[in-house]
């Protein structure tokens, strides 16, 4: 595992000396800021109309489609190349044959991946300092927004390690890329199908079970569901084991 | 050093059908060789060198790096190595230095020493200074020498280079070349090429391959004095026949054959007209098999001397053969020539 700080410096830096992360983030924080915008107007002119319950944090992480329309669009591209290009390019050579594991390599480049979902995350603090300020009296809940942003971390943990495996089993970036939006777009239909089947079918518990959606919801309000915590821990924990067999079995392709 | 024995590899292609790459080869490197690969491209050159380096697993067979088996012990196999693959892939948006930082931090370099043996690599092969461009600005001829300084940046006892010099410009053919033989003095150094002559000028010994086998081996001097040849090609200005008479009667000399008109030295001298005194003729001359080089360069030297003695223009004479397929057609009649192939 020695070999994971290293391959972690690099990725990091392949990330951020090309425009990719940087265009990727100004993507990202133009479409959430004109997203809370949005609601804090809306809040601060229509408070009357809107349920007692709503604040703009739940609704802003929970209630909205726009979060995960953000993550459909940047995950892919984010995670792409990782293994892909440089199986294109052959760098992979030189970097299998260096005394390292598969577990490190894969590892370096998802912790490098998250990190920059994190730094891209990171500004968004602000509007909870901004939404302080205009409410004084402290209504902000803490513990709601903090529960919030694991669900934003365990959302993108998992997609960022979808995205990981898909690029560790295609030489083509852009196969990498529709494949992993194909499969979150999938379970973000399958999300969907929870209001069109109907109550206690399997299908609908199963629905249930996979919708983002769903998930997001109880995270804005401060609830943190084991069942959450197992299916996060699932979807990054497979695809990094795959990706970690699929670097193996190139030796013996 | 490097034990190989029995080794395979098959790749499944897109067809489903089973193809084989490398078939049965065994050998050994000792100790401060430089061994060169040789062979026709597709030959199973870079798949060996690739499970040499551990990138790629054998079907049957068992290799061992320094004690170490690639497949059971790989880690350690791999640190034993210094790998340059072919064509030298490199990440353009790096410096070459922070490159090969990267590099000799992934290869376990201590970090007290890491800058001092990164700064050497570089020094050693003859890119220091590029050291702060970005790779992805550099030419080939620099590509080439940042992953050579990749390869031994750790100081590994084996480095194994695969076609070190393909795509370079003469100049820096003979830059490589340089370095390869400098690297054989600290090194054990496994190279492969499909240039003859980048192996005479490299390597103390030559391993062939051919259609995945290994046809033969032996060292580099065996197979200079076989890519000597045993023959060597004459222009002769004047009558064939009493040129080849008299060539006959030299010294050494066991058979002539009139290869042709040599059209281009012919046309030079204006005189396309095929009987016109003057015409240029090309002659092959065989000297006795198993003549050494310096043997069949006193007969051309002779040959020469006899004609123009007998008032015949000479206007070129050059020894001949000893392309990569006459090696080959040299070699395999001793060795068990390979079955069918492809």
């Amino acid at each position: 595992m020695t070999s994971f700080w290293p391959i972690y410096k690099r990725e990091m830096f392949a990330f951020f000396v090309t425009p990719l992360a940087w265009v990727l983030i100004v993507v990202f924080l133009f479409t959430q800021g004109m997203h809370f915008y949005l609601l804090v107007d809306q809040f601060a002119h229509n408070a009357a109309e809107l349920g007692g319950d709503e604040t703009p944090l739940s609704a802003f992480f929970g209630n909205t489609v726009l979060l995960y329309m953000v993550l459909f669009v940047l995950v892919p591209p984010m995670t792409m190349r990782l293994f892909a290009e440089e199986r294109r390019s052959g760098t992979i050579e030189s970097l299998m044959t260096a005394p390292v594991s598969s577990a490190a390599v894969v590892l370096a480049k998802y912790a490098a991946a998250l990190t920059t979902y994190v730094a891209m995350w990171l500004p968004t603090v602000l509007y909870l300092v901004i939404l302080r300020r205009a409410d004084p009296d402290g209504q902000l809940d803490w513990r709601a927004a903090a529960s919030a942003y694991l669900g934003v971390l365990l959302v993108g943990a998992g997609y960022l390690a979808v995205g990981l495996c898909a690029s560790a089993l295609t030489r083509s970036q852009f196969l990498a890329m529709l494949f992993t939006a194909l499969v979150l777009l999938t379970l973000f239909i399958l999300g969907v199908g929870e209001f069109v089947t109907s109550d206690g079918t399997l299908l609908h518990d199963l629905c249930a079970h996979v919708s983002v959606w769903a998930h997001m919801n109880d995270f804005a309000s401060g609830l943190v569901d084991s069942r959450h915590l197992v299916f996060y821990g699932t979807m990054i924990a497979l695809p990094l084991f795959v990706a970690t067999r699929a670097v193996d079995a190139w030796r013996w392709g | 050093m490097i034990r190989v024995s029995g080794l395979t590899k098959r790749y499944w292609s897109a067809t489903g059908r089973a193809q084989v790459a490398v078939d049965d080869v065994s050998f050994e490197v000792g100790k401060g060789e430089v061994v060169g690969f040789l062979g026709p491209n597709g030959a199973g050159k870079s798949t060996t060198l690739r499970i040499l380096a551990g990138f790629l697993g054998p079907t049957a067979g068992a290799v061992t790096i320094d004690g170490h088996d690639v497949v059971t012990d790989s880690f350690e196999a791999r640190r034993s190595i210094g790998y340059m693959p072919e064509a030298v892939p490199l990440h353009p948006e790096m410096r070459v230095v922070e490159y090969l930082r990267f590099r000799a931090e992934l290869k376990r370099v201590p970090r007290a020493g890491r800058r001092v043996r990164v700064e050497e690599a570089m020094t050693r092969a003859a890119c220091i200074d590029v050291a702060n461009q970005r790779i992805g600005h550099l030419s080939k001829g620099y590509r080439q020498r940042v992953g050579l300084a990749d390869a031994i940046v750790a100081r590994p006892p084996i480095v194994i280079l695969d076609e070190p010099t393909a795509g370079l410009d003469p100049n820096q053919i003979r830059d490589v070349r340089q370095l390869v033989r400098d690297l054989g003095r600290e090194h054990t150094v496994v190279l492969s090429t499909h240039i003859l002559g980048e192996v005479e000028a490299c390597a103390t010994r030559v391993l062939l391959m051919h259609h995945g086998k290994l046809v033969a081996q032996g060292p580099t001097d065996e197979i200079r004095a076989l890519r000597g040849g045993t023959t060597a090609d004459l222009s002769v200005r004047g009558d064939a026949a009493i040129a080849a008479t008299i060539l006959r009667a030299v010294e050494g000399v066991v058979e002539v054959a009139r290869v042709g008109a040599d059209d281009a030295a012919s046309d030079v001298a204006g005189l396309l007209d095929g009987q016109a005194h003057g015409y240029v003729q090309r002659l092959r001359v065989g000297f006795a098999a198993g003549a050494t080089v310096e043997a069949r360069a006193l007969g051309v030297e002779r040959c020469v001397a006899a004609l123009v003695a007998r008032g015949l223009g000479v206007r070129e004479a050059h020894p001949s053969g000893g392309s990569l397929e006459d090696v080959f057609a040299a070699l395999t009649r001793e060795a068990p020539p390979p079955e069918g192939g492809a």
